[in-house]
């Protein structure tokens, strides 16, 4: 047996180039509806999981998916606003818990959250280093965030600014590292959080600057009189939040007004959450209800329809391949036929060269078989993830 | 290339990458639940309400109010860990109005605050009309209204019925206990409300001052028709002040000046010089050494009763 393995392993390394092309061709065969069956079983698994966890999503009327696909996984554009007053009607109503969220900015390349306490207990998600948000001007990072900005509590990362070439846009701000959270292989994990109020800050609605009241204020006053000052624009802004400067810090226009992403609704059992999707349902209520769950199966039915045409085309190039390597073979058999020849002049039974061809066949499986297994296991540990970014990135 | 090593190479990749997982999350400290046990846990950011929240929910709630004795409530900043501490609470009592700033900037969750003075803007009072502008954003203020709403004893009832309400919303099972008591602090703040009435009567003809504008509800509500000045009980106001108030008294003459605290002996000296006597009524925004609000405002009283301000205008 030993010897017949040996022949046929030796023929294999001495005409490496065929063999090569055959694993290669076997491998993506075998692979290819295995990794798409994996990794969609898995990816789905974690979208859906996300989406059955966060109950109601309140959000301006608009795109359902482009709410959920904000709200859950920080991704796409940034759902169109509503007005802060929605987390207030929210909780007047007792029928649910309203977590604020607002998207759209960024530290480098990491999607800024601005948030409240509720959310970070509503995700079960723990603080690794560091502590909880507690004032403006912190933020707490997901892990992997932290890693991609080389960032852990005490340090400082700069919000990006909204675009270069807008000078009226919002001015990069200095957010303090308080706290890292533990990783948890969400989208969490990549997002910078801050206290839904720093957000506002960072998109300009409130700032902070030397108090105009004050007779000693610098020489930026242009007038002064008994109910108004006036001050020239250069007048320099807080670029950071800290606990010295906080006091400086305000808002212009009443909290109500100011503008969210989205808003999860957390109610406190099914009934109330029936109720509440009940009483926004009304086509002309400003602010639309929609149940992610629901959103997420009509998008990844949408994927699996794909997955069957494609799992079709594999079947079909599975097939030609297959035929054109039983082909490879029989032309190899014939072109050995001297070969065979000698074989059996030297002794060899027809039975041990046959035995000979078909290791070399087996061997040549068992390595594409492994191939293509390390290559599934290779898509089940990063696949999901590739499979977020290619559904979810911004494109 | 050997054989062996083929194999040997090929399974120990795919057995290192199956085996490859994402690691374990590791251990880490939750952010705080709240705090859920048989007593609500309620933190407040003044005294008056943390005494409303304590005559409401009596034995089932646990009020807390962390703030350090001689700090008034509403210029405290927290420590981060004491914003902490109030995430951690059942309910957040908010004075509203603009009272206590800090909140402002203070990490909380929405569902939990309590806004006191919800429903009472079309009362609120302005405290200053200053606008500032600069850049493109333009003209703005900073909607200073008066914040020390609880001074007039119907503004403190309808706080008192928004901190009932919440208490209630979160223990339905104790709610009529809560309105027992809600009941009883109406009545106390409405006996309050008649006697400061009475204790008022023929102060607006003759004249009033305030050391700090923290009695803009007092005098709303009574019809005061006072005007404030910025005096510290414990500094001397200086000569600008003192000329100011010359002529303001030039113009609308003044008999009492209402103090948050013992002004000092050589200031009050030079008022009474001048025609006015100094009265301490403390609003009780920071917990008093001893006793309860309502005592506060029986102290408050007593000394109103005591003055009698057709005499302190005659002197002049």
């Amino acid at each position: 047996m030993k010897d017949i393995l040996y022949l046929a392993w030796r023929y294999l390394v001495f005409n490496r180039w065929k063999t090569g092309i055959l694993i290669a061709a076997l491998t993506v065969i075998i692979f290819l509806p295995l990794a798409l069956e994996l990794v969609l079983d898995r990816s789905s698994e974690r979208l859906r999981a996300r989406a059955a966890d966060t109950p109601l999503l309140f959000g301006a009327p608009g795109s359902a998916l482009e709410l959920s696909l904000g709200a859950l996984y920080f991704s796409g554009e940034s759902p169109a606003p509503l007005e802060y007053a929605a987390v207030a009607e929210l909780g007047d109503t007792g029928l649910a818990t309203a977590i604020p969220l607002h998207l759209g900015y960024r530290v480098g390349l990491q999607p800024l959250v601005g948030t409240s306490p509720d959310y970070f207990r509503f995700r079960n998600l723990a603080v690794a280093a560091g502590r909880p948000l507690a004032l403006s001007g912190e933020t707490v990072l997901g892990a992997a965030a932290a890693q991609a900005l080389d960032a852990a509590p005490g340090d400082g990362v700069v919000t990006a600014p909204e675009s270069v070439f807008d000078v009226t846009g919002t001015y990069p701000v200095r957010l303090r590292v308080v706290g890292v959270l533990a990783p948890t292989g969400t989208p969490d994990d990549e997002a910078v959080f801050v206290d839904v109020r720093t957000a506002w800050i960072i998109g300009g609605i409130g700032h902070g600057h030397e108090n105009l009241e004050d007779p000693t204020a610098s020489g930026s006053v242009l007038k002064r009189d008994d109910s108004n000052i006036v001050a020239n624009a250069a007048l320099v802004q807080y670029r950071e939040i800290t606990p010295e400067n906080l006091a400086e810090f305000h808002f212009h226009g009443a909290i109500d007004g100011f503008p969210l992403s989205a808003v999860i609704a957390v109610p406190a059992d099914g009934k109330s959450g029936v109720l509440l999707e009940g009483r926004y349902q009304a086509p002309d209520s400003p602010v639309r209800v929609v149940r992610p769950a629901e959103v997420m199966e009509e998008l990844l039915a949408t994927v699996f329809t794909v997955r069957q045409y494609v799992l079709a085309a594999v079947a079909l190039v599975g097939a030609a391949t297959l035929a054109t390597i039983a082909l490879v073979f029989l032309l190899s058999i014939r072109l050995r036929r001297a070969e065979i020849r000698t074989m059996t002049r030297i002794g060899a039974a027809p039975g041990r060269v046959a035995a000979i061809l078909g290791t070399e066949i087996l061997l040549v499986l068992a390595a594409s078989v492994l191939l293509a297994g390390l290559l599934t296991a290779a898509a089940a540990t990063w696949g999901d993830e590739m499979f977020r970014w290619l559904l979810l990135s911004e494109t | 290339m050997s054989l062996r090593m083929l194999i040997c190479g090929c399974a120990s990749v795919l057995l290192g990458l199956t085996g490859c997982q994402r690691a374990d999350e590791e251990a880490g400290t939750a952010p705080a639940p709240p705090i859920s046990d048989a007593k609500l846990t309620v933190y407040a950011v003044n005294y008056p309400l943390a005494w409303m929240a304590r005559r409401i929910g009596g034995e089932s709630v646990r009020v807390l109010l962390p703030i350090p004795e001689g700090v008034d409530p509403a210029h405290w900043q927290p420590s981060p860990e004491t914003v902490l501490e109030y995430q951690r609470a059942d309910l957040v009592l908010l004075n509203g109005a603009g009272y206590a700033g800090w909140i402002e900037f203070a990490s909380l969750p929405p569902g939990r605050l309590v806004d006191t003075a919800r429903g009472l803007e079309d009362r609120f009072v302005a405290a200053g009309d200053v606008t500032h502008s600069h850049g493109p954003a333009g003209e703005h203020d900073h909607a200073d209204v008066a914040s020390h709403t609880w001074v007039d004893p119907d503004l403190a009832a309808h706080q008192a019925r928004a901190i009932a309400g919440a208490f209630g919303r979160l223990r339905p099972e104790l709610g009529d206990d809560f309105r027992q008591g809600l009941a009883l602090l109406e009545t106390d703040l409405a006996r309050l409300g008649e006697r400061l009435a009475a204790a008022f009567r023929g102060w607006p003809d003759a004249g009033v001052l305030y050391s700090h504008p923290v009695y803009q509800y007092l005098d709303a509500r009574y019809g005061l028709e006072g005007w404030s000045m910025t005096w510290e009980p414990g500094e001397d106001p200086g000569p600008a002040e003192w000329e100011a108030l010359a002529a303001r008294i030039a113009d609308k003459p003044a008999v009492v000046m209402l103090w948050e605290g013992e002004p000092l002996p050589e200031t009050a000296d030079r008022l009474r010089r001048m025609g006015i006597e100094p009265v301490v009524f403390r609003t009780g925004a920071a917990a008093p050494a001893a006793g309860d609000f309502l005592q506060l405002m029986e102290e408050n009283l007593a000394r109103l009763v005591e003055v009698d301000v057709a005499r302190a205008g005659g002197d002049h």
